[in-house]
């Protein structure tokens, strides 16, 4: 009897709470943030502050008070900086997302985002508790990994399906049933690190150890390049009939970076980037479409792109947000950024670059750093070969999506038609992420748990 | 709103966010350097908090008995005490809970040098023996001197070493 006390003591001296009042901390920080964006949206637009601020905070400090609840239920050790990084960020999106829409609605327009955006926040949040609360390990995706690999694939191609399939501004990424639509590509990232992780813990040594060296390089095997063939296929395949260079590159770029992980070997990487760069330079000039882009991406400023459709417009009015934002911006609802089109989805960065500066783009880019950087150390820290690969994976889908839209809006790499992971408007997209966030802190409680 | 008031919230916000970036590194930071203190402080006392019989995982398998001879048992440690390396002088007490030792700033020993791994070994009671059990470490753990494969008994007053650190189990 005694002894069952002492140990319940015991144990609640163990358990130390400092992650979870340092996440509590640093989300209520992150809170008043958002109450600060959103009350300087209204000032500068509406001139006072009205009831909508309660909607448009409540529901992301709400739902993100529940996530922090269920993680203290469920997985106390959890990394505590993970969560408030994605609620600032969400946030900061989804002020941006109303500002564009007070603008919208100025202008007479009738579409809208930021309450749909909220919504899909909300559901996605409940989404990654879900995952925290009813996935006990992650380990137990070990067991669905050639599961998650065929609904992967399948997802990933089935806005090529007949009926259901929708094409929007050229590139096939939608689903459409009953109105409702979504892009299947978004989960498919997140299925598809669960395959690559679980197929290359099982495949790491032979595609590590075998082949023989040729001035000093050690050549694979031709057949453990047979995979790494067919994800080339598929994502050409993606770029091809689906017009979408973006995630094309997203998925082969992950597959290189797991298989670098997996296999400390730079021959794969450098061969994989070869094949990739060459399918898409051969892309480039038999595609219209991608013909048009990489144009755009070489002389935006030249009057020919600047005027044909699809052509440079909005590359250049982004950057003209850039210069117009200056070092310290314009202030919430002080800038234009509604002149570039898609400027809530697409172009959320550079509407944000305008309104923030170089300043307040920098604390975005060292927020996506610190989430990438935390992600990588989930996986650092664990033991076996699934986490480290899998936590490797959901960090980098992350960090190549950040790279490649940031990238293709300041003209750094063509641009492509991704989204800027927990910025910009798009359900999908906010389901995507907020569930790989939902993996992220799973994995970093059972890590830290293996212990005791 | 006056223009003065809108520039002070356009500056201020700027401000806020940086504040908010940097007291994330800060936690991060304490994470790498500024916990130690605390941190083994909190597991000083949690391991002195006394409770006996309950054994989580018993090492199941062959377990090899070392020195057979001459030191005595271990049945009688109430302490480990560090002998050699950062931490010398230091000491545990021992209360029959099994004890972990790497890296890993969740372990009850914390050896902070390069040649130990995060989760190095751990130290479990068993029929009143203290054994050793190396968690397949990167530079593995050493029982007087010979490296430790299966969980290994600890006599009393015997060196282990584990990175830099060498410890005895004292009665």
């Amino acid at each position: 009897m005694s002894s069952n006390v002492t140990e319940r003591i015991s144990k609640i001296v163990r358990v130390v709470p400092r992650n979870r009042n340092t996440e509590l901390f640093l989300l209520l920080f992150a809170f008043a943030i958002n109450a600060f964006e959103i009350v300087q949206v209204q000032l500068s637009t509406l001139q006072n502050v009205n009831n909508d601020f309660w909607f448009y905070w409540g529901a992301l400090s709400g739902a993100g008070l529940l996530l922090h609840l269920v993680l203290r239920l469920r997985a106390r050790e959890a990394d505590p900086l993970i969560l408030p990084i994605a609620v600032a960020l969400n946030g900061l999106g989804i002020a941006e997302i109303y500002r564009l829409d007070i603008a919208a609605i100025a202008n007479h327009q009738t579409e809208l985002f930021a309450e749909k955006q909220v919504i899909w926040t909300l559901v996605a949040m409940v989404l990654a508790g879900a995952v925290v609360m009813y996935i006990p390990s992650h380990l137990v995706l070990r067991r669905y990994v050639f599961l998650a690999g065929a609904v992967g694939v399948g997802l990933l191609l089935s806005p090529m399906l007949p009926f259901i399939g929708k094409t929007i501004n050229g590139a096939s990424l939608w689903l459409s049933i009953g109105g409702l639509t979504f892009q299947p590509g978004e989960l498919a990232k997140i299925a598809l690190t669960i395959f690559f992780a679980g197929y290359l813990v099982q495949r790491k040594d032979s595609l590590a150890m075998t082949g023989r060296t040729i001035l000093g390089i050690q050549i694979p095997k031709a057949r453990e390049l047979g995979p790494i063939l067919a994800i080339w296929v598929v994502s050409l395949l993606v770029l091809v009939v689906q017009h979408d260079l973006g995630t094309s590159l997203l998925f082969f770029g992950l597959f290189l970076v797991m298989i670098y992980t997996a296999t400390g070997r730079a021959i794969y990487t450098v061969v994989g980037l070869g094949m990739f760069l060459t399918g898409a330079l051969v892309a480039s000039r038999a595609i219209s479409y991608v013909t048009k882009r990489f144009d755009a991406w070489l002389n935006p400023f030249d009057d020919a792109h600047y005027n044909a459709i699809g052509g440079s417009y909005q590359l250049v009015q982004g950057l003209f947000g850039f210069a117009h934002g200056g070092l310290l911006g314009t202030g919430l609802g002080g800038g234009v950024p509604q002149l570039v089109p898609l400027a809530e989805s697409d172009f959320i960065v550079a509407s944000l670059a305008e309104e923030l500066g170089l300043a307040g783009i920098f604390v975005i880019f060292t927020l996506y750093i610190l989430l990438v950087a935390r992600g990588l150390r989930i996986g650092f820290n664990h033991n076996d070969d699934f986490s480290k690969l899998l936590a490797t994976g959901l960090s980098f889908v992350i960090a190549l999506q950040v790279f490649i839209v940031i990238g293709g809006v300041t003209r750094l790499v063509p641009l492509t038609g991704l989204t800027t992971p927990l910025l910009a408007a798009g359900g999908s997209s906010l389901v995507a992420n907020w569930i790989i966030i939902g993996l992220l802190l799973r994995i970093s409680d059972t890590n830290r748990r293996e212990v005791e | 709103m006056s223009e003065l008031a809108l520039f002070l919230l356009r500056i201020g916000l700027v401000a806020v966010l940086w504040i908010f970036v940097f007291s994330i590194i800060s936690v991060i930071r304490s994470d790498l350097f500024g916990q130690k203190v605390a941190g083994k402080a909190a597991k000083q006392n949690a391991t002195q908090v006394v409770s006996q019989a309950h054994i989580p995982n018993p090492p199941t398998g062959p377990v090899r008995v070392l020195q057979e001879s001459s030191a005595p048992s271990s049945k009688l440690a109430t302490k480990l005490v560090i002998t050699d390396g950062e931490n010398a002088g230091r000491e545990i007490a021992l209360d029959g809970r099994e004890l972990h030792i790497g890296r890993a700033v969740n372990s009850d020993l914390v050896i902070t040098d390069e040649y130990a791994s995060t989760q190095h070994a751990k130290l479990v009671l068993i029929n009143d023996e203290w054994l050793v059990q190396d968690l397949n470490s990167t530079n593995g753990t050493f029982l007087g001197g010979v490296r430790v494969g299966i969980p290994a008994v600890v006599k009393l007053n015997t060196p282990v070493k584990v990175g830099k650190t060498v410890f005895e189990l004292r009665a």
